[in-house]
């Protein structure tokens, strides 16, 4: 048996993810807050990789601790108040990003090439799950590390899951969730907008709150700015 | 090889047991082999809507437990010599049934029988499983309000992915629409869904529109199936669908308002 020369193999990543911005000091209000994160989306929360971003000092280890007892798994915290004692604490401090949420352009000066980046998520993602079939009440669909493509109509109690982007070629009536595992980016299409309830990245409508959204059209449904928009799909 | 056909529905109170009962009668008044079993364990209906309670003595569960033989327990109906009766136990409950006895059940009426139609009963727990996990074609019975479709579409989307034949992979079970308690009139005032609302939701091919009609309730009442009623607009539309389901081309009707002639309307009751 021939060993291999090197001792490591070093190869790029693309990691999904999501941050989380402290907004209040009440660490009871934190836990409350997390415990309902965890008992609506179950799947999205356990396990889920965390950066912690926070403008002032709050309570690193009771954070750790609330986060940890939902499942979370905090990797490191944006560099600000919060980096001292994160040293401590054996987390990575990560580099307080632009600003820019989303689908910001990277810059051409720096930062590693396109290509790069978007081959090295290929090889995160799965291909789309493609379902011809009606989905109808009472069923889950769920398209892991990738899009999900429905070629025929959601019914009212069906609910579509997605980690990428959910596509409806028909009616959407029932519920579809994108971005299941914290990608912001992730969108919703679908040809006619019926939705009982849209989420993306955990952000979430309920058809009562889409009133003012394109009902019974064409629509797409992207989070700008950490606010879920719905708006006709224009071409 | 026989062929099962469930009649199904999610919501109770639709028509299912009128349904399988006038069903199976046509199938057996156009010459057709047929046995219709009551899945409806502990809560039996079909044999009184047939007419026969009074001729029950072993039922579905005792062949199911080796207690009679199918020979014993199958009720002939007095009118017609093709069709037979399997009868619920009033006794015991869904848990009763169990998969294998189920099925050989149907193989042993599969031998003799053109067809058998399975009356499922409400929901979607093991009674209702059982009626639709083994059949070919079913005829999903829906009335045209909201809950009775969203509940007609949990059941498509069960026969879709869990039936037998979607298990195997082969084929899938052969989907057949039947809406029931359709009042044009009402629909027309707004206070029904229509059939193209009902037809858009579910996405299945339509066998029949059968019309609100208080016949239908006279006729289980009297233990006779709507569909042996003579001028009933109800049995009308069973016979209809019974013969397209049999490969006939029949128009549809009863699904417009019907206009009141010059008569009616100048000496009509309002």
């Amino acid at each position: 048996m021939t060993r291999s020369r090197t001792a490591l193999e070093i190869k790029g990543r693309m990691l999904s993810i999501t941050r989380v911005r402290v907004l209040d000091a009440d660490t009871a209000a934190i836990r409350a807050h997390l415990e309902q994160l965890a008992k609506q989306m179950p799947q999205a929360v356990k396990g889920m990789a965390v950066v912690i971003d926070s403008e002032f000092d709050a309570d690193l280890p009771a954070l750790l601790e609330a986060m940890r007892g939902v499942g979370m798994q905090p990797l490191a915290v944006s560099d600000g108040p919060l980096a001292a004692s994160a040293k401590g604490l054996g987390l990575a401090v990560v580099s307080k990003d632009s600003g820019k949420t989303g689908n910001a352009a990277p810059e051409p000066a720096k930062t590693p090439p396109p290509q790069v980046a978007s081959a090295a998520a290929a090889s995160q993602r799965r291909p789309a799950r493609i379902i011809a079939e009606p989905v109808r009440s009472g069923q889950q669909i769920y398209a892991e590390h990738g899009d999900l493509v429905l070629l025929n109509t959601v019914s009212p109690g069906a609910e579509v899951i997605a980690d990428g982007c959910v596509h409806v070629y028909g009616k959407l009536a029932g519920r579809a969730i994108a971005g299941a595992r914290g990608d912001e980016t992730a969108r919703i299409f679908c040809r006619k907008m019926e939705a009982e309830l849209v989420a993306i990245a955990g952000i979430y409508a309920v058809s009562e709150q889409m009133k003012d959204s394109p009902r019974g059209a064409a629509a797409m449904a992207y989070l700008e700015q950490g606010r879920l928009r719905i708006e006709p799909h224009k071409i | 090889m026989a062929k099962i056909i469930v009649v199904t529905s999610g919501k109770g109170g639709v028509g299912k047991t009128t349904t399988s009962a006038s069903f199976a009668t046509g199938l057996a008044m156009r010459g057709h082999k047929t046995a219709v079993i009551d899945f409806d364990v502990g809560l039996r209906n079909l044999d009184l809507i047939m007419g026969v309670e009074r001729r029950v003595v072993f039922d579905f569960v005792n062949v199911i437990n080796g207690e009679a033989t199918l020979k014993q327990a199958l009720i002939k109906d007095k009118h017609l010599d093709k069709l037979h009766i399997l009868a619920a136990s009033q006794t015991r409950d869904k848990d009763a049934l169990t998969t294998e006895g189920v099925e050989k059940v149907l193989n042993d009426l599969a031998q003799d029988f053109d067809f058998i139609v399975c009356d499922s009963p409400a929901g979607i727990e093991r009674g209702a499983f059982l009626a639709m996990y083994f059949a070919d074609e079913a005829l999903v019975v829906t009335n045209p309000e909201v809950s009775s479709v969203r509940d007609s579409d949990r059941v498509l989307g069960i026969l879709s992915s869990k039936a037998r034949l979607a298990e195997k992979g082969e084929t899938k079970v052969k989907e057949h629409l039947v809406l029931t308690r359709y009042n044009p009139a009402r629909v027309a005032k707004g206070e029904m869904l229509s059939l193209e609302d009902v037809k858009e939701i579910l996405a299945i091919p339509l066998l029949g529109v059968v019309p609100e009609s208080s016949s239908v309730l006279t006729c289980s009442n009297s233990g006779v199936p709507v569909i042996r009623e003579e001028g009933s607009d109800a049995g009308l539309a069973y016979q209809d669908l019974v013969a397209r389901f049999l490969g006939d081309e029949v128009p549809h009707r009863f699904i417009t308002e019907q206009k009141k002639g010059l008569f009616s309307k100048l000496f009509g009751a309002t």
